[in-house]
């Protein structure tokens, strides 16, 4: 039985949990690097390239829970 | 009235904050499939009307607390709040420590083993099985009613932000909220709001946390932000949570600890947390006993930690906002922004977001706030759902039907109390001033209902009538205190003691007379009236119930071993705050 989802489904809710930052952080990486290579948008403190970093830490998050509650046989 | 509008150039008006680039779209229409998503995925396991409303009543610990804490993080509070901030400065911090934390340990603690034990489908059903059903009554009705009506200020709120960030389109707004809302709501009962609850709770921190992080960075850390803020306002009174809190005439918010202590840390607070099925429901929803105490004591460590992402960032606003020109931006209340053009003290969320965010991070944060609102609606309209379906429909039109009958009476409220939201929804944007009525209402019943409740679960000797009564009277004097102090401003230094009192200590002082009238009523009129007999209070009242074992063995499984940590780390908080 999956977490939170019901007696019948399989992906559980943490999935889910992880699943909405891992495809954000799969948007956001590419774009931050776009930014750090000399396009970064006019807002405060875009030296320290945080798209870039808030990319890489929500595809963190995000592949840990995918991967810890991902769908088994059974 | 406003149009849907059918071309998308149109969404789009002249005067607004910023605007989405085709990457915020995207972030925001994947946040719109997953939701969708999810409605179509859970709708199997929603048959039975326990599953439709009560999500099975099969969610750890972890699902439900996190779901609890997100049912009350909607956006309206999110940007109020951070405006309250700038406003008012760390005082504001309050609503989310003493005005939260004591009552979410008592629920988790105290409370939800009467709930959880007595097998209640809600808070009215609650006060069915203590009081009769004339409580249930009154209380079921008007919490209806009010959910309805707060779920279409919830939809005009978004509407309201999308266009002043945006430039959207109202109806565009409104309508895309309430669908989407509706759909998955309708398909997959409690569990689908459940489940979008603790997304939207990463969501929010996902879309908000980064504006913080970056402020404190670009202010040199909270020493030097406490500095600046007391250059920038002449004042040291904005950084101190209780050391300014002597007197109504030392602190931005003209409020006294009495106040803060009795008014919102007991009585708002406790009637709120307590006893708000929109939030009970979904403790209600735990899979045994220890998870259903455990989940309001996860809510609250969470809860803690959420004016880091709404305090700070009203705080931040007061030293590193600028115009154009790089002077200081100085925020307005709402009647000023709209004769002047300036900003708001609500814009300050979306104005420090667009401080920090580019393109993507944007689209993250609009996100946050989108999910935030819809949660709201879908909390307030699932909660609707199960009140008319068992505590109105079910007790007092059709109370023989089959199973199924009510599983399809809950997805058919569902899609009309959405539709009576819109409608208030667009009721709100004709007159703004309703959106006040609607939360002054709200006021009204839950302080009294705090009183009728935790009487009723503590004190074996109260009586139905003396439930009834109490709620009645305590509601009644809850409301001619509001109308006395609208038709005459100046009858807010007889309610709150004081002539230096100003508008926002009339809440916390009407809620602790209220609160005090239904008590004394209520114990007057038991006492007048015969006992309940013992044998009759089992399962409900304190005293007449065996708890059962929540089974826990090891320290750190029980409820209460975390409910004390979190209490010592609040305590701490207010310290380094003081």
């Amino acid at each position: 039985m999956a977490e939170g989802t019901g007696q019948t489904e399989r992906l559980s809710i943490w999935f889910f949990v992880g699943l909405l930052p891992l495809l954000y952080g799969l948007i956001l990486l590419p774009y931050g690097i776009y930014e750090a290579m000399g396009h970064e948008a006019p807002t405060a403190l875009n030296q320290l390239h945080p798209t870039l970093w808030w990319g890489i830490l929500l595809l963190l998050f995000g592949a840990f829970y995918v991967i810890r509650f991902r769908p088994r046989k059974g | 009235m406003p149009t849907v509008s059918p071309h998308l150039l149109l969404l789009f008006a002249a005067q607004r904050l910023t605007a989405l680039a085709p990457i915020d779209i995207a972030v925001l229409a994947l946040y719109f499939v997953i939701v969708i998503f999810i409605g179509f995925y859970v709708k199997d396991s929603t048959n039975t009307s326990e599953e439709f409303f009560l999500a099975g009543r099969e969610m750890s610990a972890w699902i439900a607390g996190l779901s609890f804490v997100s049912a009350n993080l909607g956006s309206l509070e999110l940007m109020g709040w951070a405006g309250a901030a700038y406003q008012y400065g760390i005082l504001a911090a309050h609503w989310y420590w003493i005005g939260a934390i004591p009552a979410m340990l008592f629920l988790g603690i105290v409370m939800m083993p009467f709930y959880y034990i007595s097998k209640t489908h809600s808070v009215p059903g609650y006060l069915q099985l203590r009081f009769g059903e004339g409580a249930r009554a009154v209380s079921a009705i008007s919490f209806g009613f009010m959910t309805v009506l707060m779920s279409g200020v919830n939809m005009y709120s978004m509407a309201l932000v999308m266009k002043v960030v945006l430039g959207w389109n109202i109806s565009f707004s409104i309508w895309i909220g309430a669908v989407t809302v509706a759909v998955y709501v309708m398909l997959g009962g409690l569990r689908s709001a459940i489940i979008n609850e603790v997304l939207q709770f990463v969501l929010i921190w996902a879309g908000a946390a980064l504006i913080p992080i970056l402020g404190l960075i670009e202010a040199g850390g909270w020493s030097n932000l406490k500095a600046q803020i007391a250059a920038n306002v002449g004042s040291n009174d904005y950084t101190h949570l209780w050391s300014t809190l002597g007197s109504f005439r030392d602190n931005p918010m003209g409020v006294h600890w009495t106040g803060i202590v009795f008014g919102l840390g007991f009585v708002i607070s406790f009637g709120y947390w307590t006893t708000d099925f929109l939030v009970v429901q979904r403790v209600l929803s735990a899979n045994n006993l220890r998870a259903a105490k455990m989940a309001p004591v996860i809510g609250a460590a969470f809860k803690m930690a959420v004016p880091l992402i709404v305090i700070v960032p009203g705080l931040l606003a007061l030293t590193v906002l600028r115009n154009p020109d790089g002077s200081l931006m100085h925020l307005v209340g709402q009647d000023v922004a709209a004769a002047t053009g300036q900003h708001s003290y609500n814009e300050v969320l979306p104005l420090m977001l667009i401080r920090y965010c580019g393109p993507g991070l944007l689209g993250l944060g609009i996100t946050a706030l989108v999910a935030g609102f819809m949660s709201g609606m879908a909390g307030n309209v699932s909660a609707f759902s199960t009140v008319w379906t068992y505590d109105i429909y079910g007790a007092y039109m059709n109370k023989n039907a089959p199973d199924r009958h009510y599983v399809s009476m809950g997805r058919w409220s569902t899609v009309v109390g959405m539709l009576i939201s819109v409608g208030t929804a667009y009721l709100v944007a004709h007159a703004a001033s309703i959106m006040d009525y609607v939360q002054a209402l709200f006021s009204f019943f839950i302080a009294p209902l705090f009183g009728t409740v935790v009487l009723g679960m503590l004190w074996k000797r109260a009586t139905r009538s003396g439930g009834f009564w109490g709620l009645l009277s305590g509601t009644v004097a809850s409301i001619g205190m509001w109308i006395w102090v609208q038709r005459d401003g100046t009858a807010l230094r007889y309610i709150a003691l004081s002539r230096d009192a100003q508008p926002m200590a009339e809440n916390l002082y009407r809620a602790l007379w209220s609160f005090l009238i239904c008590v004394i009523i209520t114990c007057v009129v038991s006492l007048l009236t015969r006992p309940t007999p013992v044998s009759q209070l089992a399962g409900l009242v304190y005293g007449a119930t065996e708890i059962p074992d929540d089974g826990a063995t090891a320290l750190w499984q029980k409820p209460i071993f975390w409910a004390s940590i979190v209490i010592v780390v609040f305590f701490i908080l207010n310290l380094i705050f003081w």
